[in-house]
């Protein structure tokens, strides 16, 4: 089968921007990818599929739509391009890939409703705007009004508001910014969608608009410094935006700044065991590794244990890249229980993640093999409230 | 195969708080945001892959008080060829007789074989207009279908029927078909698929284009008034660890007669 029996001229065109020529078929890709023995992804045939279709060079067996729609399956962890000695890229090509199946409509239902729940309520659950800071109330936090200047915003994001267990973090983190006397707004009602797995989907019309309308809304505050608890908001705030001089910060990084400026008032000490678990968009897409580990040595009591695969060879917990609204065809084992039995093997008592995604595929998991008496999972903002404050 | 699909835009109400207008025969709507009518979508998409199989053309028709465009684009970006929309502030006050002929004076010259309406609305659910409109054409139509095939100038379809049971119908064309929820996946449709459908014919009518008049437009229905159901049931949440609450489960059990 040749090129144009499965993609049209537009479609080849996005293939054909992508590097993947150099490709040695060395099959690192394969092997690191988190699906790869749980699902029928193979990123190494994809790329090696996709090159032979772009240099129009026949095919056998026929490269076929079901298993271009493995690319469902990815997590974008990000392990693929940095295993990769050749610089590959492997992600791209499931993205281009992505976008292709979604132009054409042809995306998993349940990844279809999430996007359009974006599209008209600015959040994947399609719940209405106006309860996204229900979480706030109480708490007294300046929401940014018409006219005000902002010098920290804090970018909840949808999971974060919305997610009865992840609305901890946000009302941990506010604890903590308060306790360090530290001037912050939220956009409240305002806040709309990052876009990173809309991003990482391939839609990018709907990220366009996204893009265009949080940008808006940060030049009409004035904002200076945005702060996400959820990795996912940070990187594409980081990355795929362009706000210019507004620093973006994940709340690790914020904190081991308040930590190195003697700000934080550890007044609890926690004897614990504590392993750290490396979100991939905070670890793999952006490097961050010793803030969340410096900000758990620095608290009074804490034995911080490294897992297994720690770093830049952590564990995806399965959810990221729109993952988290695929459907299984079957039962599959997730990444989250390997990486639960990983913590629990070292004697962790806490499992700390940085990432709402994380915290409730992580916990989940912990449900799901028993280990609640074993192994707590929380956010690093929720043990840091925990050793500032005696309750 | 020339299709034509009936949709309508309908409020999304899963999230919102109803308020009934001082008229009391009135849901105020106006923050409430609008999107294609379910059912509607489920017809679309069966449109779109009967066209993919045997060629031909979609024409969407939707009749609307309020402004439709975005449920438009998202027919045309799915597949439909062209749209005609016939807005005006008047059609809020018509029931589904009207509607049905606002639909009858617009569609009755033109060629189709085959037109597709949803199985019924979100908003009123009377699951009329369709059928109202076969009428009002004098062709056959099938109700409540979950499953079509065509043959040799037929339609084969499967009827869903209460307690599991189908019904196979077989009606020659042209004919109206309502379509049912599940007989399909429908497909997504992309903003950048959106943006492209604003390329595709979109003919714009209103009542006067069309020389419809008051006279013309008779509702067989008229709303009394509009109520909010009375809560008679209540959720209690039990709190305390798994002792306390299974005692309490027992005790409410026993008060209402389930235990002895």
């Amino acid at each position: 089968m040749r090129a144009e029996g499965l993609f049209g001229k537009e479609e080849l065109e996005i293939l054909k921007n992508l590097n993947f020529n150099l490709c040695l078929q060395c099959g690192k890709c394969a092997a690191s990818c988190p699906m790869f023995l749980r699902t029928e992804l193979n990123p190494r045939t994809l790329v090696r599929k996709t090159l032979y279709f772009t240099s129009q060079l026949t095919l056998y067996p026929p490269f076929s739509i079901s298993e271009i729609n493995n690319v469902w399956t990815c997590t974008t962890c990000n392990n693929c391009i940095i295993y990769c000695p050749r610089d590959v890229k492997p992600l791209n090509i499931i993205l281009g890939l992505r976008a292709i199946l979604l132009e054409r409509g042809n995306v998993p239902s349940t990844i279809g409703e999430a996007l359009e729940n974006i599209y008209k309520f600015g959040n994947p659950f399609g719940i209405s705007s106006l309860k996204r800071a229900e979480w706030a109330r109480g708490l007294n936090i300046k929401k940014a009004s018409r006219g005000s200047k902002i010098d920290l915003l804090y970018f909840v994001g949808c999971i974060t508001s919305y997610d009865n267990r992840a609305q901890s973090i946000a009302r941990s983190m506010v604890a903590i910014l308060k306790n360090s006397e530290v001037d912050f707004s939220i956009l409240g009602e305002n806040e709309n969608c990052c876009g990173n797995e809309v991003y990482y989907l391939g839609e990018r019309g709907l990220f366009e608009t996204i893009i265009e309308k949080n940008i808006e809304r940060f030049q009409q505050y004035e904002v200076s410094k945005i702060v996400a608890t959820c990795p996912h908001c940070f990187n594409v705030l980081k990355n795929k935006y362009k706000v210019g001089d507004i620093e973006i910060l994940h709340h690790t990084q914020l904190l081991s700044d308040l930590i190195d400026k003697g700000m934080m008032n550890f007044s609890q000490r926690l004897n614990k065991k504590i392993a750290f678990h490396d979100p991939c968009y905070l670890g793999k897409h952006n490097n961050i590794f010793e803030e969340p580990r410096k900000i758990l040595e620095s608290i009074p009591g804490v034995t911080l244990l490294e897992l297994e695969h720690s770093r830049r060879n952590s564990l995806c917990c399965g959810c990221g890249g729109g993952r988290m609204w695929y459907k299984d065809a079957g039962e599959i084992s997730r990444p989250s229980e390997d990486r639960v039995k990983e913590a629990v093997d070292i004697g962790a008592e806490i499992l700390a993640v940085a990432c709402p995604l994380c915290l409730s595929e992580l916990e989940d998991a912990v449900k799901k093999i028993g280990y609640e008496s074993k192994l707590q999972v929380l956010d690093i903002a929720e043990v840091v409230h925990k050793s500032i404050s005696a309750s | 195969m020339n299709i034509i699909v009936c949709v309508k835009s309908v409020p999304i109400t899963t999230e919102a708080e109803l308020v009934i207008d001082r008229t009391g025969k009135a849901v105020i709507l106006e923050d409430t945001p609008f999107d294609i009518n379910e059912w509607d979508e489920y017809a679309l998409e069966e449109a779109v892959r009967l066209k993919e199989k045997f060629g031909g053309e979609i024409t969407v028709v939707t009749v609307s008080p309020r402004d439709v465009k975005e449920v438009i684009l998202k027919c045309l970006a799915k597949g439909a060829d062209r749209a005609i929309k016939i807005v005006d502030r008047s059609i809020a006050e018509y029931d589904a007789y009207t509607i049905a002929r606002i639909l009858h004076t617009a569609i009755k010259n033109m060629r189709y074989d085959l037109i597709l309406c949803g199985a019924q609305a979100s908003d009123d659910g009377y699951a009329l207009v369709g059928v109202m409109l076969a009428s009002l054409l004098r062709i056959p139509y099938v109700t409540m279908v979950k499953g079509l095939e065509l043959a040799n100038g037929y339609v084969i379809t499967v009827r869903e029927l209460e307690e599991g049971f189908e019904e196979i119908v077989e009606v020659k064309l042209p004919a109206l078909l309502t379509i049912q929820t599940g007989i399909n996946e429908p497909r997504y449709a992309s903003i950048m698929a959106m943006r492209r459908a604003r390329q595709k014919e979109i003919i714009s009518l209103d009542l006067k284009s069309m020389n419809l008049t008051e006279s013309d437009l008779g509702n067989w229905i008229e709303i009394q008034e509009f109520l909010i159901p009375e809560r008679k049931k209540k959720c209690i949440m039990l709190c305390g660890d798994a002792n306390e609450v299974t005692t309490k489960v027992v005790e409410i059990l026993k008060q209402r007669g389930f235990l002895k």
